[in-house]
């Protein structure tokens, strides 16, 4: 299970009280430049800064970066393989032959897949800047900014809150289980994982029924009101995010004949 | 498995954000409905958004030894209907993109199609039509959430296989390697999770069946007839 969620590092990273209007928008502006570019050149280099952004001015130790890291981008590894092989145009590279069936790399391919691999490595940093550099808190208060509809951001706060009882539960039920031998076999771990299932859903539903009485005796009238967490914008930081996006996006549009294999 | 941040390329992208549109805001419609009609939805809701998530972040067993996640949505469509769920899933997703950061962003669209629109509304279809021809309710609940793992998935191989057509034979065999590639894994994990799921089910009729016929899952003589069967 993962017990270690990042948002326990958010709360105590560095940029914790920076304004989280420019965070946003600095991630999601590094993501669409990133899902836009035509060279993979500009989203390594948007990845690189961002690693740096996220080790040096978030304070996350490198170590623990590296291996969230890691999972998607071997992820990416494995589908961009997939890609090199069913997508064609350009010269043939390699071919590869298994069991009589040849597969054929080509240029266009590999510069596909190239890019790929490049923007996912690239978004997926900048999406670890958003996830381990704002707190779920900040973010409703620009959900309601947003003006979402009230109910949706009620849900999600609510349910951000139960999320962390829940795992609290199901770790305590999981190493019970795991005490008594639950997961000692095929068989036994589907069924202690049911069981564990099971008891969670009927805990969870016992839990909001006692929610429920717990905000009617708080005169609960249907809406939550909402205590923003405002931080002023500084005007340096403000020029900062607005360079780094200009600066990205002329990059992206210099280079974007820029390919491995032309 | 969802699709990762920056994978999918424009237009495709935008695409699937605007097919899930109108189910999200249909999903949005009637929780607004539900919620203003009986004021003491809300937190039940949110208790069942938590639930997928961290149903969502257990780890299955695995046959062939690679660990993955259900997608937890099949049992949320059996309980809460297919429309609600995408809306929990659209929040689960958020989550998974900025606490686990799982899926992304831009991307979010796709995964909602597959996992919170196309997978739960199959599921749902399916289970209330089992239940109109009286389907073993535990044989019922397996195909439901066994088919929306599956459906989940056929709908990403999809949604890949649209961005990536493959050079010869186009969109088709590229729907075609990505679903063989995914079948390797995703079969034997949606069986499990089907399973799983069912028994899960057996767990709360024994215990708790009043909260399954409050929901409008099972009626009272269902849980009679299964109480007694099981004695």
């Amino acid at each position: 299970m993962d017990e270690h969620l990042l948002d326990d590092l958010a709360l105590n990273n560095g940029l914790r009280e920076t304004d989280c209007r420019l965070k946003l928008l600095l991630g999601l502006g590094a993501i669409l430049i990133c899902v836009f570019s035509p060279s993979p050149v500009t989203p390594i280099i948007i990845g690189i800064s961002m690693l740096l952004i996220i080790v040096g001015l978030a304070n996350i130790p490198l170590r623990i970066m590296a291996g969230l890291l890691l999972i998607p981008v071997a992820f990416a590894a494995t589908s961009c393989v997939v890609i090199l092989i069913l997508t064609g145009g350009g010269e043939p590279l390699y071919t590869l032959s298994v069991f009589g069936f040849s597969f054929t790399a080509t240029t266009e391919s590999a510069n596909l897949s190239l890019l790929l691999l490049a923007r996912t490595f690239g978004a997926m940093s900048a999406l670890f800047f958003i996830a381990l550099s704002t707190p779920m808190i900040q973010v409703f208060s620009v959900m309601n900014d947003l003006r979402l509809p009230r109910e949706f951001i009620d849900l999600s706060m609510l349910i951000y809150r139960l999320i962390f009882i829940f795992i609290g539960e199901a770790i305590a039920i999981h190493n019970a289980q795991v005490m008594r031998h639950g997961y000692s076999g095929f068989r036994k771990s589907v069924h202690a994982l049911s069981m564990l299932c099971g008891a969670l859903f009927i805990k969870a539903w016992e839990r909001g029924e006692e929610m429920l009485i717990a905000m009617d005796s708080r005169c609960y009238d249907g809406k939550f009101e909402k205590v923003a967490d405002e931080h002023p914008v500084s005007l340096q930081s403000a020029a900062a995010v607005g360079s780094y996006l200009v600066g990205c996006s002329i990059l992206s549009l210099l280079l974007s004949g820029v390919v491995l294999w032309p | 498995m969802h699709i990762m941040e920056g994978f999918l390329p424009s237009p495709w992208w935008q695409f699937w954000w605007l097919v899930s549109l109108p189910f999200l805001a249909f999903g949005l419609h009637q929780m607004k409905a539900i919620v203003r009609e009986r004021r003491e939805a809300l937190p039940l809701l949110a208790v069942a958004g938590a639930f997928v998530f961290v149903l969502s972040s257990l780890k299955l067993p695995s046959v062939t030894g690679s660990c993955s996640h259900p997608t937890g949505t099949g049992l949320s469509a059996v309980l809460f209907g297919g429309f609600v769920t995408s809306v929990l899933a659209l929040i689960v997703l958020l989550y998974q993109a900025l606490l686990l950061a799982h899926g992304g962003i831009t991307t979010m669209g796709a995964n909602v199609f597959s996992m919170g629109i196309a997978g739960p509304l199959v599921a749902w279809a399916l289970y209330r039509a089992g239940k109109q021809v009286n389907l073993n309710t535990f044989i019922n609940v397996f195909i439901a959430a066994f088919a929306a793992d599956l459906f989940t998935y056929v709908v990403t191989s999809f949604q890949l296989a649209l961005a990536f057509p493959a050079a010869e034979g186009g969109i088709i065999s590229s729907f075609a390697a990505f679903i063989a590639i995914f079948a390797l894994t995703q079969v034997p994990l949606a069986v499990v999770e089907g399973v799983i799921v069912a028994l899960t089910f057996k767990y709360i009729i024994d215990v708790r069946p009043d909260i399954l016929v409050k929901l409008d899952v099972l009626t009272q003589n269902m849980v009679n007839r299964l109480k007694e069967a099981a004695v």
